[in-house]
């Protein structure tokens, strides 16, 4: 049976700039009009790496920086997603031949993308059947322990789209500001998912953060993460209208940590996931650090204009289960 | 040694004018039982600061704000039973309930978010036991004591949502002070006790989970059987 396919060219790792996505955290594609998570349907999940190297990386380099970054993911302990590398192939990423493929490609004409994700998708389940990830050899890259001053850490960029591979969107928990050539720098960043990269020569974007951990166990649960486990939600409204595209950060005073999420339908509703039960500070902001496609179709109206707030009341998380719909009201700059 | 006689009448004269009962001249309790209620006041206790940070592109982390957070003072209800174990010393056991605010203060944000104190009601019983140890030769009304006590600690958060159980220690001292004597209705006396206490929580809603201190008050009736 010749199955529905899909492509579609899927979220970028920019170089101050970013391309189109299509939900945050989750990528979600729409089947017989319900909108589905995108997800692989079945683990280890299979990939090839490419058997050609670039000036700096060779191909031994580039398979066991790769194999660095799918560890990383697998070892998240509530997530049972897990990967395994195929083979070498000769294939460049970019074929819809059914493998999924990582390796370098020259991109010239994406002179602010480092990195790219397209998937193939099953139409009738919403389920990945083929994922790539190229890396533009345009730029320079590096596998050294340490980062190399001038070039990119191939590892820190493979975890972010691997991230895009399993099915996460983007993240929107970074500072960044306009530079004069054009785009963004990035200031700082609570999550490999941020949609710029950190400038050449770090290796800070090695490490997942709470946002991402949560991110992956909520498509790929494992043991007891829905149990133990809770989620907070609520709505953002500004002039008594509901608001959509706000960036919504539940912060929990006990572990420093931060899990994030956006307003995501035309009642201004959120909910944020794979949180440790207990009380949370919620605080809701603009989406003024990336451009706003980076993280909704361009489509959206989108609305940036209001304060960063906190909300006035803790917000208990319980395990197993939801805080319960918490209603927030911000105003206008 | 013999006292002469003459202090010996002193004594005896100055207890005569006084009019408390021999059995009533100390508030130590020589009854065997005691019902206790009143009210308990528990100060602040502090869970410290954390700061929510971001990671800059040198792996060091920036601060985005600040948080500081702390379990109110509040008042609420105790309830205990005492037993006479020995003259000096009574078992009580104990039980109160508490409504205290927890709250967590937001500062510095650096997008300039306005600071807010966020907070929730937390409801707090305690369920425990504490040993009296009453001052020796307290022949008087009043009667001092020292105290400490151990206990299981429960704390609900609001709506009912999500427990954080624990336990609590406590040290102090206070002083009982005899209002009536009376033998009437099955009674032996009628007074009432103020006590200070170091109240130590461990686990419960404690942020490093680790323990938090806090004093508290007791003013307290009681019967005693």
């Amino acid at each position: 049976m010749k199955r529905p396919l899909a492509l579609f060219a899927a979220a970028a790792l920019m170089l101050g700039q970013s391309a189109p996505a299509f939900a945050y955290l989750k990528f979600g594609v729409p089947v017989r009009g319900q909108q589905v998570t995108l997800k692989w349907a079945q683990t280890p999940v299979r990939y090839f790496v490419s058997n050609t190297g670039v000036p700096g990386v060779t191909a031994t380099d580039l398979q066991n920086a790769v194999g660095r970054a799918f560890a990383t993911w697998t070892a998240v302990p509530t997530a049972s997603i897990t990967y395994q590398l195929a083979g070498i192939t000769s294939a460049s990423p970019g074929s819809d031949d059914g493998a999924s493929v990582l390796g370098f490609r020259s991109r010239p004409d994406l002179d602010r993308v480092l990195a790219q994700t397209s998937f193939l998708i099953d139409s009738s389940t919403g389920s990945l059947i083929e994922s790539d990830i190229f890396f533009n050899s345009t730029f320079p890259w590096t596998v050294a322990a340490a980062g190399e001053p001038g070039r990119y850490d191939l590892e820190s960029i493979a975890l972010h789209e691997i991230g895009h591979f399993s099915g996460l969107g983007h993240s929107a928990l970074g500072e960044t500001e306009l530079i004069s050539t054009g785009g963004r720098r990035v200031l700082s960043a609570e999550a490999v998912m941020f949609p710029i990269a950190y400038p050449s020569g770090s290796i800070a974007a090695r490490t997942l953060k709470a946002d991402d951990i949560a991110g992956i166990s909520d498509i790929y649960p494992d043991g007891d993460f829905s149990t133990a486990d809770g989620s907070l939600s609520g709505s953002v409204t500004k002039d008594g209208q509901p608001l959509f595209g706000a960036h919504v950060v539940a912060f929990n005073p006990a572990t420093g940590s931060m899990v994030a999420s956006f307003t995501l339908n035309a009642q201004g509703q959120f909910s944020i996931g794979g949180l440790s039960p207990g009380p949370y500070v919620v605080r809701v902001e603009p989406i003024d650090d990336a451009e706003v496609d980076s993280f909704f179709d361009s489509s959206r109206n989108v609305d940036i204009d209001f304060r960063v707030t906190f909300f006035d009341r803790v917000v208990v998380v319980p395990k197993g289960g939801d805080s319960g719909s918490i209603a927030v009201t911000v105003v206008r700059k | 040694m013999r006292r002469p006689a003459s202090v010996v009448a002193l004594v005896v004269s100055a207890a005569m004018l006084h009019a408390w009962p021999a059995s009533a001249q100390t508030a130590s309790p020589a009854s065997r039982f005691e019902l206790g209620v009143g009210g308990l006041w528990m100060g602040t206790a502090s869970f410290g600061s954390k700061v929510a940070t971001e990671t800059t592109g040198s792996g060091a982390v920036t601060p985005l704000f600040n948080t500081s957070s702390e379990l109110a003072s509040a008042f609420g209800v105790e309830g205990r039973i005492g037993v006479r174990v020995f003259r000096s010393l009574v078992a009580e056991a104990e039980a109160s309930y508490l409504k205290p605010q927890l709250r967590i203060a937001t500062s510095g944000d650096t997008e300039s978010a306005a600071p807010v104190t966020a907070t929730e009601t937390v409801q707090q019983f305690t369920v425990g036991g504490s040993a009296l140890w009453y001052l020796p030769g307290s022949r008087s009304h009043i009667a001092p004591f020292f105290m400490a006590g151990v206990g299981y600690l429960r704390q609900l958060h609001e709506q009912g949502t999500l427990v954080a159980a624990g336990q609590y220690y406590q040290f102090g001292g206070g002083a009982d002070l005899l209002l009536v004597d009376s033998r009437r209705f099955h009674t032996q006396g009628v007074g009432a006790r103020v006590d200070v206490r170091a109240l130590i929580r461990s686990k419960g809603i404690a942020f490093d989970g680790g323990s938090t201190t806090s004093p508290a008050v007791g003013v307290s009736a009681f019967v005693r059987f």
